[in-house]
């Protein structure tokens, strides 16, 4: 299949950021949406076409690797930009790509300014995610991952709140950083203990994880934690968590639409890659630990979320809460559980872009994320009230939603979990269980507070939702309720990688 | 004819280097202020020429003359090519600096070549005798340089870094004394021979330490560091790129060379440099924060950087050498990038306090776009230069050994703090700023701005391809 190829798929989003920023589209606003929307939607037909050709085998497909002006890319280190996808990173290349299709619909109307600067931004952090789910190469996936800091942070920083939106895209930018360099660490300590050991100067993710058990164990789980503390800034993992309600809060809803839908959804990304598949010793060892972070994400941030008055903060803190069921998934090592997990990053992603675009709705009429100023908005806005139910339900995990299947599979997973003789990941998963309460409580009153109660005067003339909102609205939704009702389409597609990464832990 | 031999295979660059000073210092005597342009084109021809000879010194084997005082290698030349190179750049740079004196240009380019005289001299001495005139004959052109500019404060600049750098040549010169008692030579290579047949001592270990500390003078490195930020202030533009670049490289040629021969065999110093070097990094990103003018940043930026590539050449291996070099190469083009850009807007009477660059963006998109590529080269994002070159940095830190991991993992955090400083440089441009509307008039001189398209465009294309010059650089590290 000649034609599917990788290196269009991840590197076409950079071509169009080339065209958008030469001269020629300047001042031709609604031109320039168009044109980026359009691409986008082919964007998103072509990965569907990769979908359709896939043929689900433990190999991985559609293997490529770029060749610049006839050199392997620092060929003489042993790395590469190659290429390669299975089940589960195909699975999140289409995700990427619907997100972003989404975000530029949704961009409409709330970005007003430097419009071309704008979508050759979003472009370049659409070619940084894609490329680190492609990755074969550690280094390739440090590169992606690096490449998507300060596109996102000018995202953050010049189409958010006036006063504080630079403030929250430093700390952002920072957070990143530090735990990027750890990451970095990480991998050039595997990478050069492989070299010692092996002779062979390779950075090739699958090569390593092949080898892993020539690096003594103490360097294993010291590179373990390194990367971790990469990915646990990004997921993110409570300690380093704070940069993410300010970002979130501060973006733009369509910026906010792809932090929560896709760049959270790397750091899991990267620990099923490294930290479970590459050294499974190390993370079998850190799993207790890693299993109480998870509970207090998931207690933690349920609390904050409660107790928060700006919508965006709320639904900021339950993304946290969510990342940390994500984790307790990973957790449990088992088929059900980690499926289960994967399946979660997809419901989340589609839940949080429905809800940050509600409430991008919202304060685009409205000019307020504060509860307390809102209320009764059910009365002039119907159509959005009823949307904004069935994104509430779905992240209540009412069944036949899409939210209800992932939190099923990771708490029946971590719940069957034979990985130690300890009942901590049992007691867990049930405490957590009854912590999900706290999710109902502070979903409910995100729903009652905007869209019930009292109407105040100011709002009665406040516009329903437009057609192009209301086609994100619906699409969400619809992506919602579906896998809601088939889940075996997805968990099929992830079934014999998920398999294949837990031959390390014994089946 | 031996002389003449030596020369012609190890001196050709200097010689022609020496015949342009002395062509600028005669004619500076008899020329009129009007016939100041031809100033800039007799250096740049000097250059050139040198550039061309350099084509005919000695590669292999190595060629040792003047009694074993000079030599010249793969490694030599290739130094020289980079100090030729970015000397060309300066003299580019430097036209309107030149002007501010009475219009002495001829003198100001013949002190300046003198400078790059000096750093060439560095790279090739094989002796401490060689070397130690050539470190004074640098100091003394770099004190006459600072001072060049009006003004109260490059006299206090001027003077700071003679005082300094007095000390640290006592220092150095103490080190040198203790080493010739020990060894009873000067010279590299019997230096070397004659602890390949004795135990080191710790007289050896003291005087390697003080040997060490009077050369991080001019890296600005933390003993001897504290020059550095009133120098950058004080002194004009076109100079500090001279401070910033041409010492630097002679610098890291020389302290190559030293620690992978003389001075290899003392733990003690190895021990030392790591310490200071982590100190230094950790000192200069921290007082880097709260810096306004950006020339006070990039002094400290520059002091940090040397710290990384130090640390690194302390862990001596060929692997380690190949990227320094590669990290010397692509720090010196996105560092004449940053001060290309510093100089084409002073050309248009912008000062050079940070908050002067707010939008920035908005009027001057292209030269945003060049200038900010350059800062997040420094700061090491990647598509640029800078990402490659701190990634292979780091690479061949924890080849070294694990137990050099945690000491990777302050210099990282220290990183983090620069990317804060780096990107609030950017961050500025983007700011609105409704009051004044920037314009930037380019005057006469097109030069700093080609050159500030030049080195982002080579930032960026040796952050796409970077492997033709990694080879390179692995090539000449072998060949040291």
């Amino acid at each position: 299949m000649n034609w599917l190829s990788l290196n269009v798929l991840v590197f076409s989003p950079l071509i169009m950021t080339l065209i958008l920023l030469t001269p020629m589209f300047s001042g031709h606003h609604i031109l320039i949406r168009r044109i980026s929307k359009g691409f986008a939607s082919l964007h998103f037909v072509y990965t569907l076409l990769f979908l359709v050709f896939f043929n689900n085998d433990l190999t991985l497909n559609y293997e490529t690797s770029l060749k610049l002006f006839d050199f392997d890319w620092l060929n003489s280190l042993g790395i590469t930009l190659s290429m390669g996808l299975d089940g589960i990173s195909l699975l999140f290349v289409i995700l990427s790509s619907f997100i972003i299709l989404i975000a530029t619909i949704a961009s409409k109307g709330i970005i007003k300014s430097k419009q071309s600067l704008y979508y050759a931004l979003i472009f370049i952090v659409e070619t940084a995610i894609l490329g680190v789910f492609c990755a074969q190469d550690m280094f390739e996936f440090f590169m992606f991952w690096e490449l998507e800091l300060i596109p996102m942070y000018f995202l953050i920083g010049l189409w958010g709140e006036e006063s504080t939106a630079k403030k929250s895209a430093m700390k952002f930018l920072l957070y990143t950083f530090f735990g990027s360099l750890f990451m970095l660490c990480g991998f050039l300590m595997l990478y050069n203990f492989n070299f010692i050991s092996t002779n062979e100067l390779t950075a090739n993710m699958n090569l390593i994880g092949f080898n892993y058990d020539n690096v003594p164990f103490y360097l294993q789980v010291f590179a373990s934690i390194l990367m971790l503390i990469g990915f646990a800034v990004k997921m993110p993992i409570i300690p380093l968590h704070t940069w993410l309600p300010d970002a979130h809060t501060d973006a733009p809803a369509p910026v906010s639409i792809i932090l929560a839908g896709l760049l959270l959804k790397m750091g899991a990304y990267g620990i099923i890659r490294f930290n479970i598949q590459i050294l499974p010793d190390a993370f079998l060892m850190m799993v207790p630990y890693l299993v109480v972070f998870a509970f207090i994400n998931i207690v933690f941030a349920s609390i904050v979320a409660y107790y928060q008055t700006d919508v965006k903060k709320i639904i900021a803190y339950s993304s946290i809460s969510v990342m940390g069921i994500i984790l307790l998934g990973l957790c449990s090592l088992n088929f059900v559980g980690i499926s289960g997990a994967i399946f979660l990053m997809i419901a989340h992603a589609v839940i949080s872009a429905g809800l940050f675009f509600i409430v991008g709705i919202i304060y685009r009429r409205t000019g307020t994320r504060e509860i307390l100023q809102l209320g009764g908005l059910a009365k002039v806005m119907p159509r959005l009230a009823g949307f904004t139910l069935v994104f509430i339900a779905a992240s209540i995990g009412i069944p036949g939603l899409i939210v209800f299947v992932g939190e099923f599979l990771v708490f029946f997973g971590a719940f069957i979990s034979t990985i130690w003789n300890t009942y901590l990941i049992q007691i867990i998963s049930l405490l957590s269980i009854t912590v999900l309460i706290f999710s109902a409580c502070y979903a409910l009153k995100l729903l009652h507070g905007v869209f019930y109660g009292n109407l105040l005067e100011r709002w009665k003339k406040v516009n329903d939702i437009l057609n192009h909102e209301l086609v994100v609205l619906l699409t969400l939704s619809v992506v919602a309720v579906l896998f809601g009702i088939m889940p075996m389409t997805i968990l099929n597609m992830i079934k014999l990688n998920v398999q294949n990464i837990l031959m390390a832990f014994g089946g | 004819m031996n002389w003449l031999s030596d020369i012609s295979s190890t001196m050709l660059t200097e010689l022609f280097i020496t015949l342009t000073v002395l062509i600028l210092a005669v004619f500076s005597m008899f020329y009129n202020v009007k016939y100041n342009k031809v100033s800039k084109w007799i250096a740049l021809c000097g250059i050139g020429v040198s550039l061309f000879a350099l084509k005919y010194l000695q590669l292999e084997p190595i060629y040792y003359a003047f009694n074993d005082a000079i030599l010249s290698d793969t490694f030599t030349v290739f130094i020289k090519g980079l100090i030729l190179i970015s000397s060309f750049l300066i003299v580019l740079l430097s036209k309107r600096n030149a002007k501010q004196r009475y219009h002495k240009t001829f003198q100001f380019y013949a002190i300046l070549l003198t400078g790059v005289l000096a750093s060439l001299f560095i790279v090739s001495a094989n002796d401490f005798l060689t070397l130690t005139v050539a470190l004074e004959l640098l100091s003394f052109a770099t004190y006459f340089l600072i001072a060049y500019k009006k003004g109260y404060l490059s006299k206090e600049a001027s003077f700071k870094y003679l005082v300094t750098n007095a000390f640290s040549t006592a220092v150095y010169l103490m080190g040198v004394s203790y080493l010739y008692g020990i060894t009873g030579s000067f010279n590299f290579s019997s230096i070397n021979n004659y602890f390949l047949q004795h135990s080191p001592t710790l007289l050896y270990a003291i005087s390697t330490i003080f040997i060490t500390l009077g050369l991080f003078f001019k890296l600005a490195l933390l003993p001897f560091a504290n020059w550095i930020l009133d120098v950058y202030e004080g002194c004009a533009t076109s100079i500090i790129v001279f401070i910033a670049t041409i010492p630097k490289i002679a610098m890291i040629a020389v302290l190559a060379r030293l620690l992978a021969f003389s001075l290899s065999y003392s733990f003690e110093l190895s021990l030392v440099i790591l310490i200071l070097s982590v100190l230094t990094a950790i000192w200069a990103n921290i007082l880097a924060i709260k810096q306004k003018n950006i020339l006070r940043l990039l002094a400290c930026s520059s002091s940090a950087n040397a710290a990384y590539m130090v640390f690194t050449l302390t862990l001596v291996s060929v692997y380690n050498l190949s990227t320094v070099l590669f990290y010397l190469i692509t720090y010196i083009f996105m560092n004449i990038g940053v001060f290309a850009a510093i100089i084409v807007l002073e050309n248009s009477n912008y000062s050079s306090k940070l908050h002067e660059f707010k939008g920035f963006a908005y009027s001057n998109p292209l030269f945003t776009l060049a200038f900010s590529v350059c800062i997040f080269g420094l700061a090491g994002f990647p598509i640029t230069a800078g990402f490659i070159s701190k990634l292979y940095l780091f690479s061949a830190i924890v080849r070294s050994g694990a137990i050099f991991i945690p000491f990777l993992l302050i210099l990282m955090l220290t990183i983090v703090v620069s990317c804060y400083y780096y990107t609030n440089v950017v961050k500025l441009m983007f700011e609105k700023n409704e009051t004044n509307y920037n314009e930037i008039i380019h005057h006469n001189a097109y030069s700093p701005i080609v050159i500030l398209y030049t080195c982002a465009f080579i930032t960026i294309i040796i952050g796409i391809c970077p492997a033709t010059l990694i080879e390179i650089c692995k090539y000449i590290a072998y060949n040291l």
